[in-house]
């Protein structure tokens, strides 16, 4: 080892630096502390990818743990006895009007009295307020009801739920044991939540209306941004003269893919609503302001897809006589839409998750309908999960969860068909 | 008739235009050989079905707008207007009324006048879509047929047709530029107006934020200084976010890329991307429901005073781990633009793998870093609703992370709910402050591209 440090001695000028001692306790000890800082660098970044990692395992266990309960309710094996009851029917009309006729049919009184006698003087307390509509339903499917006592199992009020699912309030506790002993508790799978709109009650609220919204409002943003963007894209990249237009052109979508989204929610808001005057609220203005945000995400994609297309396939049909729309149209765009459409799907799940936009138009209005159509007030997914997290009942927490987990498994279908596309038709020219 | 039903009607009229014209176009140029053909017979087609549906529809727009003012006059000249009142409000909110009611949009009427109106709104309004809806059918037919009349082997159809396709694209890509003036232009206006209420340097360096006040008729003086706005944004953007993001997102690309083994890292990598797919709103969520009471307890067993429960320590902590992604996949970028002779000749030197990161790939990969830092700053400040659902309302200086702070963005949408009243100071703040997030992003990421494009040079 010592003949590797010799050749200093070949230098004119003599030193008095005695040759290294390789073996020695002080080197040994210094390789030791060196490798010891490599290994505790090492361990550092590790420790940066677990923790992150740890973090997003730790908020999807969180939400998972919360959400999985806003998927289940508890029900209560309600007796009611329509003869006792302050039921106000006429059972002939039941087949006319059925709706108008229970609507004016005192059903609330019904589900108070029949409490009242099953579980004592505080019995209404632990029924929802979506018990009316279970009692609907079942008087619709079977009027024969009316003449004597049956058992409708109805939803849990709130604090019953929460206190049947994990932990509520002392009296709750209390008051679930005594249902549990007269075993009129019951958990099942929440249908209502996939069906419903939102409402007051975290017993009965839904998802539908938000979701329906949403699928409205990235329907509208799909066919703006979509051609806009794979037009420009082609644009830019197959016919634009290199000139200041074009530079401007290519600068304002760079810094538009930068701008915060709050700011297009401004811009929705001065233009669409009012200078416009679009509808407030409305999937339509909704969609318009996310299709300028999402439109350079598909340019930029998309640049870079038919960036990727050889220049041959161009040469090849332009020199058989094709026309410059003809290369482009037949065949450049064919073999650069599998990109394209992985650009468009992640820009689309952008657009899905996004809340603060939406917010500046409006669409945070507590809409207990789904919408009918793109100019009906609505709202969207994460508006909805916002809305509800603001909300001070306690039973809304694992309805928020419920809702995220929702709007999650919808990023990740699409972000997994992103990939798919992406890995499927990846072409290596 | 709906304006959905006419449209339909033009479309199918320059579907029968495609259809009649590519045929008539075969069986032309069938008999004149094909060297004497200008264009395929599907070019004729669309060349026909352009002119059926183009110039339609756009009579069709220009007519949706000038159609309310013209009924509106019918309307006005009806037997039933002569009893409204002469004041321009009273009158205006009969008439929108009556409207509404004639298009279905409301079914009752507050105001007994507007029943009478309904009536003649409604005959107005079916005569002028009529008339509309007809004038478009005969102009698509006409132009049709002018443009059928046109289809012979030697027309040059296809580059008539390719033209307008051309513009299309032309016009596409245009939008860009349209939604960068309408922003700015947008802006820009409403802060103009705010600033002719509130002079801009109070705006600007004024130490004192509450709108509400303002907008209680205390006057516009002292309620909008921006500044303690600007320092929340920068201390949980800027500050705490970047205190985390940076040397996690920097030590997991420096881990990702010159430790793991291929396999870990192709599935390590994804799952870093995942953070940055994540909604923030799902990111807001968990901060206020997790985050900020597991901090607030902490603070308060440590004994700092000021502890809320919407503290900035609890925003900017989510934010980072947000950003991480962004700061990562940045300094992945830069370190691998790192050339290969430098990272061997450290390590030929006898240097350890990590001597030659922190002594040769950092310092060379410097500027890169820095521009990604910087162009993840320019997000967390544009950042909305993380700071909306985890920070707080409080205009406060503070040093004191577990303190409340509040931010631009998060202002910003406090304003803009409520009321909509566009003349009072306190919505317009909204532009205004909407415009210094702008610029500030703006800059950052041009200065960010500055460096990074600069860097990248140096090594090419």
């Amino acid at each position: 080892m010592s003949e590797a440090v010799l050749p200093m001695s070949a230098t004119p000028v003599a030193t008095s630096r005695a040759p290294t001692d390789w073996n020695g306790e002080a080197m040994r000890r210094r390789i030791a502390l060196r490798y010891a800082a490599e290994r505790r660098f090492r361990l550092l970044g590790l420790c940066a990818v677990l923790i992150s990692a740890g973090f997003l395992a730790f908020l999807l266990i969180s939400m998972g743990a919360n959400g999985a309960r806003g998927f289940m309710s508890t029900q209560i094996k309600l007796p009611v006895d329509f003869p006792r009851s302050p039921i106000m029917i006429d059972p002939a009309m039941l087949s006319t009007n059925p709706d108008q006729v229970l609507a004016n049919a005192n059903l609330p009184q019904v589900i108070e009295s029949s409490a009242q006698a099953a579980f004592g003087k505080d019995g209404d307390d632990y029924i929802s307020s979506g018990a009316v509509a279970a009692l609907r339903k079942a008087i619709i499917a079977d009027p024969g009801i009316l003449t004597r006592k049956v058992t409708i199992t109805v939803p849990a009020s709130a604090g019953i739920d929460l206190a049947a699912k994990s932990d509520g309030s002392e009296a709750d506790e209390a008051a679930v044991v005594k249902l549990e002993q007269a075993r009129a508790l019951s958990t099942g799978f929440n249908g209502g939540f996939l069906t419903s709109s939102d409402g007051t009650d975290p017993t009965v609220v839904g998802i539908w209306g938000a979701l329906k919204g949403s699928l409205l409002t990235m329907a509208i943003t799909l066919a703006l941004s979509f051609p806009i963007g794979v037009f420009a894209a082609l644009y830019l990249e197959e016919y634009a003269p290199r000139n200041r237009w074009t530079d401007i052109i290519e600068v304002s979508i760079n810094n538009l893919a930068a701008v915060p989204s709050i700011i297009f929610g401004l811009l929705g808001l001065a233009i669409f609503l009012n200078m416009m005057h679009l509808p407030r609220s409305a999937p339509l203005v909704g969609g318009m302001t996310l299709a300028l945000m999402t439109m350079p995400v598909i340019v930029i994609a998309g640049r870079n897809a038919i960036k990727a297309v050889p220049p041959s396939i161009r040469d090849a049909a332009l020199g058989i006589g094709a026309s410059p729309i003809q290369v482009v149209f037949h065949h450049v765009l064919p073999l650069a839409l599998p990109g394209i459409l992985t650009g468009t799907i992640i820009g689309m799940a952008r657009a899905l998750g996004e809340t603060a936009p939406l917010l500046m138009i409006g669409m945070r209005a507590f809409v207990a309908s789904p919408p009918g159509g793109i100019t009906d007030p609505a709202t969207v997914l994460p508006v909805q999960i916002f809305l509800w997290s603001d909300e001070v009942g306690k039973g809304f927490i694992e309805k928020t969860s419920a809702a995220i987990i929702v709007l999650l498994i919808f990023l990740l279908t699409m972000n997994s068909i992103a990939i798919y596309l992406r890995n499927k038709f990846e072409k290596k020219w | 008739m709906t304006g959905m039903m006419i449209v339909m009607i033009i479309v199918a009229l320059a579907l029968i235009g495609w259809i009649v014209a590519r045929a008539r176009a075969t069986r032309l140029g069938i008999e004149a050989g094909r060297l004497a053909t200008n264009s395929r017979p599907s070019q004729h087609g669309w060349y026909v079905a352009l002119w059926t549906a183009l110039p339609a529809l756009a009579f069709l727009a220009v007519w949706a707008n000038v159609m309310p003012s013209l009924v509106l006059d019918s309307v006005l000249t009806s037997p039933a207007a002569q009893s409204l009142p002469a004041d321009d409000f009273s009158r205006g909110a009969i008439l929108s009324e009556a409207g509404a009611i004639a298009s279905g949009a409301q079914t009752a009427a507050f105001n007994p006048q507007s029943m009478s109106l309904v009536e003649p709104y409604r005959a107005a309004y079916g005569r002028y879509s009529t008339i509309g809806a007809v004038l478009a059918a005969i102009l698509a037919f006409a132009c049709g047929a002018y443009a059928f009349s046109r289809v012979r082997p030697s027309f040059t159809a296809r580059n008539r047709v390719e033209r307008v396709v051309m513009w299309t694209l032309l016009l596409a890509s245009l939008i860009a530029i349209i939604t960068t003036a309408g922003i700015v232009a947008s802006l820009l206006f409403e802060s103009l107006r705010f600033f002719s209420m509130v002079n801009p340097l109070d705006f600007l360096l004024g130490l004192k934020w509450s709108p509400q006040s303002a907008a209680m008729g205390y006057g516009n003086e002292d309620a909008f200084g921006a500044v303690p706005l600007f320092w929340g944004t920068i201390f949980i953007g800027a500050i705490i976010a970047m205190i985390v993001a940076i040397p996690l997102g920097l030590m997991s690309a420096i881990y990702l890329t010159q430790y793991a083994k291929p396999r870990t890292r192709k599935w390590m990598k994804p799952m870093l991307e995942v953070l940055a797919g994540v909604p923030t709103v799902v990111y807001g969520y968990f901060a206020a429901l997790t985050v900020a009471p597991a901090l607030r307890n902490l603070a308060a067993g440590i004994g700092i005073p000021g502890a809320s429960s919407e503290s900035a320590l609890a925003a900017g902590l989510v934010m980072g781990v947000m950003i991480i992604p962004f700061v990562s996949s940045m300094a992945d970028d830069s370190i691998a633009a790192v050339p290969q002779s430098m990272r061997d000749g450290s390590l030929a030197m006898g240097a350890t793998t990590s001597e030659t990161i922190r002594r040769v790939l950092i310092p060379a990969a410097l500027p890169g870093v820095v521009g990604g830092v910087l162009l993840a700053v320019s997000r967390a400040i544009g950042e909305t609703m993380i700071v909306v659902m985890a920070a707080g309302l409080a205009a406060n200086m503070t040093l004191n992370p577990f303190a409340s702070v509040t931010t631009v963005t998060t202002q910003m949408v406090q304003l803009l709910t409520g009321d909509q009243e566009f003349d009072s100071a306190k919505t317009l703040a909204a532009f205004a402050l909407g415009l210094v997030l702008f610029i500030v992003t703006l800059l950052l990421n041009i200065v960010a591209l500055r460096v990074v494009k600069k860097y990248r040079e140096a090594y090419e």
